[in-house]
């Protein structure tokens, strides 16, 4: 039968858009970064810090004295959640860094653009994918830390005095998450290659901390801390978890996070300026 | 099918667009009837401007334009869920098979997710893909990859349907089964469609209407059985002698022509008959060698309409 005499039905119902516009981007972007087996098995590594810290829970409720050693208390879960900022970097330069990239690439981006769908939507849909994978492996484990501490320490943690912990880890992941997301979206939007983009973010990241440590050994200045990401992260999650710096570094955490909120409005600018239908070249 | 006098689809009047300092339409008035409308013009004319305006992605400079009542740029998600645009350039997601591709892009125009994945291997079975639609696109040929961007405009059975070159780097075969596709399009499945193409004959076989774009501005717009009816007598001729001379005659009397491969094309305005095209030759010494009545072709009205032949 030739082409022209298959026939496809009239649609009839014209369905309102969900409310939830981006969603059907998110959930496929996630569909196809979750196909990749490497990326599952990044995935279970990165809940190996999380076996380690309910391995050290269990072990202190068992033999008490072995808490002088290991201490289980508030701070094992800002400790927690900041060894797990660069776990987060690693999946979101994986998981992230063609999000946008391969769709300048391939001209994707006027699939979406040319739906009743605007440029927010498709930055919330990207921004769901990354945000979901970070917060798969900071949230999700760190909330589950906190009720099995619960479940198995129940005279440590079942306090009134300790309940902010689980506000706190909720906050901390959230504040990871929603940082390392929009820098990993920003660089992929700078480029049309996802592993140019991957490798430019993980080239800033290195790249800032060597300047920092550089700064430091040379000046002394304990600002110059501020230029690391992943140490203002960590300065957020200190001062929430009250945890004192085993290097004896305090920046006042103003600093911090004036910083993250000036990089997460540059992220914003660079995906606004970046994530268009029409490529305006003056 | 087309009611020419019906209420027009699409109308934009003045309409300015700017890249930058660059413009790149200046001033255009015309409107999209219902049925198919070829929107033609050589490269950088701004045919991809005009449309890129009715999707909303560009602000006019000036100017107004609507899109079934409203304005693209007020209200571009309402515009947008009535059109199915298929770009010019490529465009899938890589690692999508055709069926998911083309079913996410239902979704994202709003069916239901289910719907969505039936319509995706209706439309995908009509536009000749249903054996390779469980295929990733990044494998696909051209001609493949231009039917499934088809396919992906016409998913949530639009309004109107923006082709921006459909036919751009397939072969002839694929060439031909595109545009028999596009007319099925318009007869059968009675959707009005715009046809954005710099190839005459693209247009010629496919639509009613035309809006001829030169240099941000249009040159020409109508019926193309108007543009290229018979208002005017079209000779074939071949001389023998001093062609200049016959020529620069024809000029002064008012008589266009343009030259073609093996000889010229003479346009005589009503009212003149072929007797007058023996009277110049003789006056400028050449033999008339051949002489063959022709139609006007969109070709010609084309190249008139940019200023091309006398």
């Amino acid at each position: 039968m030739p082409i022209y005499e298959q026939a496809y039905r009239k649609y009839e119902a014209r369905a309102e858009p969900p409310f939830v516009r981006f969603w059907p981007i998110t959930r496929e972007a996630l569909r196809l970064v979750l196909s990749k087996r490497a990326y599952i098995g990044l995935m279970i590594a990165a809940f190996i810090p999380f076996v380690v810290r309910v391995v050290q829970i269990y072990v202190v409720t068992r033999f008490p004295e072995a808490g002088r050693v290991l201490p289980v208390d508030g701070r094992l879960f800002g400790e927690f959640l900041n060894q797990q900022i660069g776990l987060t970097l690693l999946l979101s330069i994986f998981g992230g860094s063609g999000l946008i990239a391969n769709d300048l690439r391939t001209g994707a981006i006027l699939v979406y653009l040319s739906r009743p769908l605007t440029r927010r939507d498709y930055v919330l849909g990207k921004l769901g994918v990354v945000m979901g994978l970070n917060l798969a492996v900071t949230l999700v484990p760190g909330l589950l830390l906190y009720l099995i501490a619960l479940g198995l320490a129940p005279d440590m943690f079942v306090k009134w005095s300790l309940a902010w912990i689980a506000p706190a880890v909720a906050l901390h992941s959230i504040v990871i998450s929603l940082a390392v997301s929009l820098l990993t979206l920003a660089v992929s939007a700078l480029s049309r290659s996802a592993r140019v983009a991957g490798l430019a973010l993980a080239g800033l990241m290195i790249g800032l901390e060597i300047v920092r440590g550089i700064l430091v050994a040379m000046t002394d200045q304990k600002l110059a801390h501020v230029l690391s990401v992943q140490t203002d992260l960590r300065a957020v999650g200190n001062a929430l978890f009250g945890i004192v710096s085993s290097r004896g570094v305090v920046v006042p955490i103003v600093y911090p996070v004036v910083v993250l909120i000036l990089l997460a409005l540059g992220c914003l600018y660079v995906l606004r300026s970046r994530v268009r239908a029409v490529e305006i070249v003056t | 099918m087309t009611d020419v006098d019906a209420t027009p689809l699409v109308t934009f009047k003045d309409l300015t667009v700017s890249y930058g300092m660059l413009q790149a339409l200046g001033g255009v008035s015309g409107s999209f009837p219902p049925g198919p409308t070829g929107l033609l013009g050589p490269n950088g004319a701004g045919k991809t401007t005009l449309l890129k305006a009715l999707l909303g992605f560009l602000r006019p400079d000036r100017g107004s334009m609507t899109a079934f009542g409203l304005d693209p740029g007020q209200k571009p998600l309402e515009v947008r869920r009535r059109i199915g645009y298929m770009p010019e350039q490529d465009c899938h997601l890589p690692g999508m098979t055709a069926g998911a591709f083309v079913a996410f892009a239902g979704e994202l125009s709003g069916l239901p997710r289910d719907e969505a994945i039936s319509r995706a291997h209706e439309v995908l079975y009509y536009v000749g893909l249903g054996e390779a639609r469980y295929r990733t696109v990044d494998t696909y040929s051209t001609g493949m990859k231009q039917r499934v961007k088809l396919a992906q405009a016409l998913v949530h059975d639009p309004d109107l349907l923006l082709l921006d070159e459909p036919t751009n780097g397939l072969d002839p075969q694929g060439r031909e089964e595109m545009l028999v596709l596009i007319s099925d399009i318009v007869s059968r499945r009675q959707m009005s469609l715009v046809l954005c193409s710099h190839l005459l004959r693209d247009v010629e076989r496919t639509c009613e209407n035309v809006i001829v774009l030169s240099q941000g501005q249009v040159a020409t717009s109508g019926s193309i059985a108007a543009l290229t009816g018979p208002r005017r007598q079209v000779y074939d001729v071949r001389l023998k002698g001093d062609a200049a001379a016959f020529l620069t005659d024809l000029k002064d009397k008012g008589v266009e022509w343009t030259e073609g491969e093996d000889g010229y094309r003479v346009f005589l305005p009503e009212g003149h008959g072929p007797d007058a095209l023996f009277v110049t030759a003789r006056e400028a010494g050449v033999q008339v060698r051949h002489l063959r009545p022709g139609t006007e072709s969109l070709e010609d009205v084309f190249l008139r309409a940019l200023g091309h032949g006398s």
